[in-house]
C-alpha cells in the first residue's frame, strides 16, 4: 500500500521537484556571471519524462513543467509549451528509432535537446517579435549553455533515478511491484 | 465511439498536446497576460524558495565581499595613512617654507632699508651654557663671515660674530654679559652702552643720570664701535631706575629681537661707510678699530639662496 501511495505521489512530487529546481535555477543563477551558466531544469525534466514515462503521463507532466517555466519567465505565453512539447515529442520519437539506454546517452540527448530548445525558442520568438540581437545572444550562449546543461544533467538524472526508485516508478521496481500485486490478486 | 477513442487514443492525445500550446499562444495574444489561479499556487510555492536562496546568496556574497573589502580596506588604510603622513609632512614643510619666506622677505627689506650688504644665515645651535648667550650660525669663513661682523635681523640687532670656522660662526648675542653695543635713545638722543643681563633683558649702562630716558623709548645702535650699522633697533626701555645720587641711572632694556624664536639672521658684511668708523675687535663698543671686511661681500640675492640651502 505504501509503495502504491509512493508511486501515486511520484508525479506530484516530480512537479514539486521541478518547481523547486526552477526556483533554485532562477535564484541561484540569477547573479552575474552564474547567469551565463544557468542550466534548464525543466528541459531535463522533459527529457526524463519523454524517456521514462508513458506518453500521456509524460505529456501532461511536460505541459505542467512548461507552465512552471512560463510563470517564471517573461517569455510570451505558450512559447515554452510549444518548445517543450515539441522536444518531448521529438525525444519520444527518437527513442523509438534509437536506443537510449543509459546515463551517457541521456546526456547526449540533453545536449542536443538544449540546442534544439534554444533554437526552438528563438524560432517562436522570431515569429512573435523578430530581432537580430536575440539570435546573436542565443548563438553566443548556445554551446556554453549546452555544456552546462550536460554537466548538470549528470547529477540531475542520477537524482531522478533515485527519486524514481524511491517512489517505485522505475522499471525494475515497477515490474517487481506489478508481479507482487499480481501474486496478491492470485491469493499468494 | 469509445472503441474509436481507444483505437485512436494516441493520436487524440498527440493532437491535444500540440493543440494546448497553440491555444496558450493564441489566448496570450487575445487576453492580457496575468497569473491564473494555478500559476499563483506554483508561484506561492516557489517564491519563498527563491527568496530564501536569494537571501542566502546575498548573505554569502555580501559576507565574502565584506571580507574582501575589509581586506582591501586594511591595505587602503595603510596606504592612506602613509599618504596622510606624507601630506602632513608636506603641509608642515610648506608652512615652514612660507614662514621662512616671510622672514627672509623681512630680512631683505631690512637690508634694503639700512643699505647694507649681508649674508643670510640660519641659526643652527645655541650656547651649551645657559650663562653665556651665544648662537651658532651656518655661515663661516667660506661665506665671507669674519670676526666682529654685526649680526642683525629685521627686528634689530642680534649680536656680533665672536669666532668663525670655515662653515660656521659663533655669534655673541646682545643678551650675553660680554656684549656691548653703542646705543642711542631715538627720542632724546641720550647715549649709552647696551650690555647683556638676563635671557630676556639687557641693560643700558653709562647713561647719565640727567639724561632723559623713559620707559618705552626705542634704543637704536650708534655709530661708535663701528661694528653695527647706525640706526638699527636694539630694544625698548622697559625699566628706568633713576637714583637721586650718582652719575648714571639704571635702565633695563627689552631687546627688539625675540631670541627665543630666532631662526634666520643677517651677517652684515658691508655697511655704508658713514656707519662704519672704527672698531677694536673684542673690546667694548667705545673702543675704535677699523671694521672693513677682509673679503668682498657677496650680493644679497646670491646669499639668500645659499642661506636656505645650507
Amino acid at each position: 500500500m505504501t509503495r502504491l501511495l509512493l508511486r501515486a505521489l511520484n508525479a506530484p512530487a516530480l512537479i514539486l521537484l521541478v518547481a523547486f529546481g526552477v526556483a533554485i535555477q532562477t535564484s541561484l543563477f540569477a547573479c552575474w556571471p552564474l547567469s551565463y551558466f544557468q542550466p534548464d531544469v525543466v528541459l531535463i525534466a522533459v527529457i526524463w519524462c519523454a524517456l521514462r514515462r508513458n506518453f500521456t503521463e509524460g505529456g501532461i507532466l511536460v505541459l505542467i513543467a512548461a507552465e512552471i517555466a512560463e510563470i517564471h519567465s517573461a517569455a510570451p505565453r505558450g512559447v515554452f509549451h510549444i518548445t517543450y512539447m515539441l522536444l518531448y515529442l521529438l525525444v519520444r520519437g527518437a527513442s523509438k528509432l534509437f536506443v537510449i539506454p543509459d546515463l551517457a546517452s541521456f546526456i547526449i540527448v540533453t545536449l542536443f535537446g538544449s540546442i534544439f530548445s534554444k533554437f526552438s525558442n528563438m524560432t517562436v520568438l522570431h515569429y512573435l517579435a523578430p530581432h537580430t540581437s536575440q539570435w546573436r545572444n542565443t548563438l553566443f550562449l548556445l554551446f556554453p549553455g549546452a555544456a552546462v546543461e550536460g554537466f548538470a544533467a549528470i547529477w540531475l538524472y542520477r537524482w531522478l533515478e533515485k527519486f524514481d526508485a524511491l517512489t517505485f516508478k522505475d522499471k525494475r521496481t515497477e515490474e517487481s511491484l506489478e508481479n507482487e500485486l499480481q501474486l496478491q490478486d492470485e491469493g499468494f | 465511439m469509445i472503441k474509436y477513442l481507444k483505437e485512436y487514443r494516441f493520436y487524440i492525445i498527440l493532437f491535444l498536446f500540440i493543440l494546448i500550446p497553440i491555444i496558450a499562444i493564441d489566448t496570450s495574444t487575445r487576453a492580457p497576460r496575468d497569473y491564473r489561479f494555478y500559476d499563483r499556487i506554483i508561484v506561492a510555492g516557489t517564491a519563498p524558495i527563491q527568496t530564501s536562496i536569494s537571501w542566502l546568496i546575498d548573505q554569502i556574497t555580501s559576507g565574502f565581499q565584506n571580507y574582501i573589502y575589509l581586506w582591501n580596506t586594511r591595505k587602503d588604510n595603510a596606504i592612506l595613512l602613509e599618504e596622510n603622513r606624507k601630506l602632513l609632512n608636506l603641509i608642515a614643510n610648506l608652512r615652514e617654507t612660507q614662514q621662512e619666506n616671510l622672514r627672509l622677505r623681512k630680512l631683505l627689506n631690512f637690508e634694503e632699508k639700512f643699505h647694507i650688504e649681508s649674508i643670510p644665515a640660519r641659526v643652527i645651535a645655541k650656547d651649551v651654557s645657559t650663562e653665556f648667550r651665544a648662537i651658532r650660525i651656518n655661515r663661516g669663513e667660506r661665506s665671507g663671515v669674519q670676526k666682529n661682523m654685526a649680526v642683525v635681523t629685521n627686528e634689530g640687532i642680534v649680536g656680533r660674530v665672536l669666532r668663525t670656522t670655515p662653515n660656521t660662526a659663533d655669534v655673541v648675542t646682545i643678551l650675553d654679559l660680554l656684549s656691548a653695543v653703542d646705543a642711542i635713545d631715538e627720542r632724546s638722543r641720550a647715549r649709552g652702552v647696551v650690555e647683556g643681563l638676563t635671557d630676556e633683558t639687557c641693560q643700558l649702562r653709562y647713561v647719565l643720570r640727567t639724561d632723559d630716558i623713559q620707559i618705552g623709548d626705542v634704543l637704536i645702535s650708534g655709530a661708535l664701535g663701528g661694528i653695527f650699522p647706525k640706526g638699527v633697533p636694539i630694544g625698548l626701555v622697559s625699566k628706568v631706575n633713576r637714583k637721586p645720587f650718582g652719575i648714571s641711572q639704571e635702565v633695563e632694556v627689552r631687546p627688539s629681537v625675540d631670541f627665543s624664536k630666532l631662526e634666520e639672521v643677517l651677517v652684515v658684511t658691508n655697511a655704508s661707510s658713514e656707519f662704519i668708523t672704527a672698531a677694536n675687535p673684542g673690546s667694548s663698543a667705545t673702543s675704535t678699530a677699523p671694521l672693513s671686511p677682509q673679503k668682498p661681500a657677496q650680493t644679497t640675492t646670491q646669499t639668500l639662496k645659499g642661506a636656505t640651502s645650507q
